[in-house]
């Protein structure tokens, strides 16, 4: 039971960071723009069929570089030529437009690379057991994820409290006419943050590509879960994005790691049904099974009871 | 009084138009097409009274569908092991009250808010029902889906419902009572204070409504019609899966009605039509079909933010001045080239994507390994590019001048 | 008798009080005007007896009723109409559903989605109506968000008369208008709350005494006076709270 638990922690951590990586982006693009953005995990999935070309060629390492950089690119050039033209027509232009987006970028990994699963592997220096629990192994990749989600989130944090340029960020969330007045260019600033938040969905997808397999569903997979944990934590809010990964991560991890039923929780009150019954799947109903829902479940309660999130401040 | 004549012609236009289509298209493949647009339009529409209508953008409104569609089934079973026996045409309202059922729970606590926080609550509950309806199998069949028989219910007049022309029938009369309801609905104070309170929600509470409860109403007649375009979808395929509520079908009604016009009650209906004939004809045709979906998707929202419906709605000003014609050249101009750009450019994405090593074009062999095939495509692109943006100023030209409005008087206040 | 009493009204925002135990009688049938230095609380004054915002503390009552922390769509189905310092009307919607969307609560429509609003023959003249008062009639297919700005601001005044509430409350109605054209607006004012109890914040002093058979003088958040023109006028608080500064600063 108690290695369970372990395993369960350590996994609900890695795949908790790995959804911060991507929400801490999504939250800075919300914060400066007022837009979330549903195309943002599929800038996650570039980032790790990039790091997969690359590999091809280079290996593991320059692609976990060069990826990011391309996407960051792509998303700096999409906010200046889409989004900034849409700005116009308002909030739900806005979203339909990265909703349009995450649909043909969907479609147009597809075309480059093919409808099937790549061979995207970690590299060989971390192909080895970081350490050996209760007889399980935890791979030094998994350490190695989140090591480098650690150092991302210190590093922007540090970026956005103690910088120049994160105080100029700062200010130009709550007050961008006053920031443009002290001369500061605002679209650029709009278009960097754009950017450098794709870049990091891009850093997860490079390091992501290789445990969660890399197929043209895995923005799919993630894109909504990740928009769950920003509206959970509040819209904007950067700590509550990190507490809203974890807590997901390892609500997920823990429900499938446990074994736990409907049935079990009626036998604990000495109630016991019938198997062939209309309802028969809802007493036989498992955790493992309501894994996938309860990030939804969780989502529509806390929009229900605190629809600024956990810890945010603005409503829209 | 002569707009009402006008406005009933339009009604008995669009009644033949749906009765009349498959005389002139009998072919099964025509027939099964104009069912996919009839479900779509009805649907589309349900979807405008959101988004359109009420300001409430919607990324799960599949799920009344999906719900509507998984009863209308279950009442096919019904008939079909005679626990109940009723004509198949009523199952349609029954998928669309279980619709409303739906909406009138989910409508509950969803509409308080609009904006961002409508929207993510609809994606939840969209997520929440796809992955649920894979757990509860007995009622939603886990991923094979649950599927019926149309043919079991008793007759009506004689027609059993064996073939799609029958059944296409039905969905017609179904289409056009629900167009007209929907329509009505649009000219009624609830219809119109839905209007009043996408512009402008604040204003509304100051004048007597509560704009969660403008917003619950249109959101529960939203669901009622999504549910019977669930129900016709469930007749006419006999065969409902997780597919009809998970996100995609959200998605793909939300395409339907952006790319149609949300601000105009017949662009649904137009991007109903558009999109089913792309999704029927473009399969036939080519793997990138969802591609070029995309692409036309994103060049709507960037270029026509008002859809097609609001394309041809820019016209009118230039129509009523008769200038329409002074348009015709300077459209002619632009578009040729324009045209030229786009069918390399698909020829350009084709030859990439092929298995074989050529495709023929007007005659000519094009080879997908020969880099002078691909030059020449490029070069053809480049310049059609270029023609077309400098035929822009002409065009932008001839458009002021054809919408030109004298300056009225100032009207005095 | 008095149509509206506010009884120790607080308003604090987290820590910070803005209105601090405001008391007001007004009469039916008169028009009072609330001034006072900007930042004094006259447009929360005005939100917390339209039930924007809650009360922290105290009590409004219109005709004896109390309407404190009501819903806003409550208080104006009781009887209070008012207009915003920005310009708030239904941009998308022509000017003559304007005025028709003020009408439908008074009128009985409700919720309604069994009435053809085509058909209700009552309805529509009425709004014709308004719309003649206001002067709008010839724009009445225009979309409202396209009128110029004194036009916008005429057919939000026509809104709010159009609810028939006894009550109407102008928030700077005249605020960036031109000279001639404040002077239209003034004079619409008059001739459309004919009759109705008039509460209306004002900058322009001209105007204000005017128009006013009684003034409040609102200092961060108090009442200091509250009497007639000529009162106010002559009151030294008044002077040197509030238009000292302004004719020193003039």
């Amino acid at each position: 039971m108690f290695e369970v638990l372990v395993f369960a922690t350590l996994n609900g951590l890695v795949t908790g960071l790995l959804l911060f990586m991507l929400a801490s982006g999504l939250t800075l693009i919300f914060s400066m723009m007022g837009v979330l953005n549903f195309a943002h995990a599929s800038f996650y999935m570039l980032g790790a069929y990039f790091a997969y070309s690359i590999s091809l060629y280079l290996g593991f390492w320059p692609g976990l570089l060069i990826a990011p950089l391309l996407v960051g690119l792509l998303g700096a050039l999409i906010e200046r030529y889409g989004l900034r033209r849409v700005h116009q027509h308002g909030h739900v232009a806005e979203l339909v437009f990265t909703f349009g987006l995450a649909f043909l970028i969907d479609e147009a990994v597809q075309f480059f690379w093919g409808p099937d699963t790549k061979n995207y592997q970690s590299p060989d220096v971390l192909d080895f057991p970081l350490f050996t629990l209760f007889g399980q192994e935890f791979s030094a990749y998994r350490g190695f994820m989140i090591g480098i989600s650690v150092l991302i989130f210190i590093g922007l944090y540090r970026l956005l409290t103690r910088s120049r340029v994160g105080i100029i960020i700062q200010a130009a969330i709550t007050h961008p006419h006053t920031v443009a007045n002290l001369g500061h260019n605002v679209p650029l600033i709009f278009m960097a943050v754009f950017g450098v938040g794709s870049a990091l969905a891009g850093v997860a997808g490079v390091i992501a590509g290789p445990v969660l397999t890399t197929f043209p569903g895995m923005a799919t997979v993630l894109g909504s879960i990740v928009f769950v944990i920003v509206v959970i934590g509040g819209l904007g809010s950067l700590a509550g994005a990190l507490i809203a990964s974890l807590l997901i991560g390892l609500l997920q991890s823990y429900a499938i790691a446990s074994n736990l039923g409907v049935a079990d929780l009626l036998n604990l009150f000495g109630l016991e049904f019938s198997r062939d019954h209309l309802l028969t799947d809802l007493w036989t109903l498992t955790l493992p099974q309501i894994a996938p829902i309860l990030p939804y479940l969780l989502l529509i309660l806390v929009l229900i009871f605190r629809p600024t999130g956990l810890l945010g401040n603005r409503e829209q | 009084m002569k707009k009402i004549l006008t406005k009933s012609l339009v009604w008995i236009g669009y009644l033949a138009v749906l009765l009349l289509l498959p005389q002139f298209f009998d072919s099964i493949l025509a027939v099964s097409l104009f069912n996919q647009m009839a479900i779509a339009i009805v649907f589309a529409l349900s979807y405008n009274m959101l988004l359109g209508q009420g300001g409430m953008l919607s990324f799960g409104h599949a799920v009344y569908f999906g719900l509507g569609g998984f009863l209308a089934v279950h009442a096919l079973l019904l008939i079909e092991f005679e626990t109940v026996y009723f004509s198949i045409v009523y199952i349609p309202l029954l998928a669309g009250l279980v619709g409303l059922l739906a909406a009138l729970f989910i409508g509950s606590f969803s509409t308080r808010k609009a904006g961002t926080v409508f929207a993510m609550i609809s994606l939840g509950i969209g997520e929440l029902l796809a992955a649920s309806s894979l757990i509860f199998v007995s009622f939603f069949g886990g991923e094979a889906g649950v599927s019926g028989d149309r043919t079991y219910g008793p007759p009506l007049f004689g027609v059993e419902f064996f073939q799609g022309i029958e059944i296409y029938y039905l969905a017609a009369a179904w289409v056009f009572v629900a167009t007209l309801f929907m329509y009505l609905f649009t000219q009624t104070p609830a219809g119109r204070m839905a209007n009043a309170v996408r512009d402008n929600p604040e204003r509304a509470e100051f004048i007597g409504y509560s704009a969660r409860r403008v917003r619950y109403i249109s959101f529960c007649a939203s669901g009622f019609f999504a549910g019977i375009a669930g129900g016709l979808y469930a007749l006419n395929y006999e065969f409902v899966t997780e597919e009809t509520l998970n996100a995609v079908t959200s998605g793909r009604v939300l395409l339907m009605a952006y790319i149609g016009g949300l601000g105009y009650f017949i662009g649904p209906i137009l991007g109903a039509v558009i999109l089913t004939l792309m999704n029927s004809l473009l399969s036939n045709y080519t793997d990138l079909w969802m591609l070029y979906l995309g692409i036309l998707f994103l060049l709507t929202v960037l270029f026509l933010p008002k859809g097609f419906a609001g394309f041809i709605m820019m016209h009118r000003v230039a129509w009523l001045q008769r200038r329409i014609r002074k348009l015709v050249l300077p459209y002619l101009a632009t578009a040729i080239p324009a045209m030229v750009f786009m069918a390399t450019c698909v020829l350009m994405l084709e030859l990439s994507h092929i298995e074989d090593e050529s495709i023929s074009v007007l005659n000519m062999e094009l080879s997908a390994s020969s880099s002078s095939t691909w030059l020449g495509l490029l070069l053809i692109a480049s310049t059609s590019m270029l023609v077309t943006r400098r035929t822009l100023p002409a065009l932008r030209e001839a458009w002021e001048s054809a919408n030109h409005v004298a300056d009225e008087p100032e009207s005095k206040s | 008798m008095s149509i509206l009493t506010l009884n120790n009204v607080h308003k604090h925002f987290g820590e910070t009080p803005i209105i601090c135990g405001v008391n007001l009688n007004i009469e039916e049938g008169e028009r009072h005007a609330i001034i006072g230095p900007n930042g004094a609380g006259k447009s929360t004054l005005f939100h917390l007896i339209s039930g924007k915002y809650p009360v922290t503390e105290g009590t409004i009552s219109l005709r004896g009723q109390a309407i404190q922390n009501l819903p806003p769509y409550e208080i104006a189905r009781r009887g209070l109409a008012r207009s915003f310092q920005v310009t708030n009307i239904f941009p998308r919607l022509s000017v003559f559903e304007n005025i028709r969307c003020g009408l439908l609560w008074k009128m009985g429509y409700g919720y309604s989605f069994w009435n053809l609003l085509g058909r209700q023959h009552d309805l529509n003249t009425a709004a014709h109506g308004i719309l003649d008062q206001i002067g709008l009639s010839q724009r009445a297919d225009y979309p409202a968000g396209e009128l110029a700005y004194a036009q916008q601001r005429a057919l939000e005044l026509g809104i709010a008369i159009a609810s028939g509430a006894e009550v109407i409350m102008l928030d700077e109605p005249v605020a960036g208008m031109s000279h001639s054209e404040a002077e239209n607006a003034v004079a619409l004012i008059r001739r459309v709350t004919e009759g109705k109890t008039l509460i209306m914040v004002e900058h322009d002093m001209s105007i204000v005494f005017g128009i006013a058979d009684r003034i409040s003088v609102l200092v961060y958040g108090e009442l200091i006076a509250c009497d007639t023109p000529s009162n106010i006028r002559s009151s030294e608080k008044v002077q040197e709270a509030y238009l000292g500064t302004v004719t020193a600063d003039e």
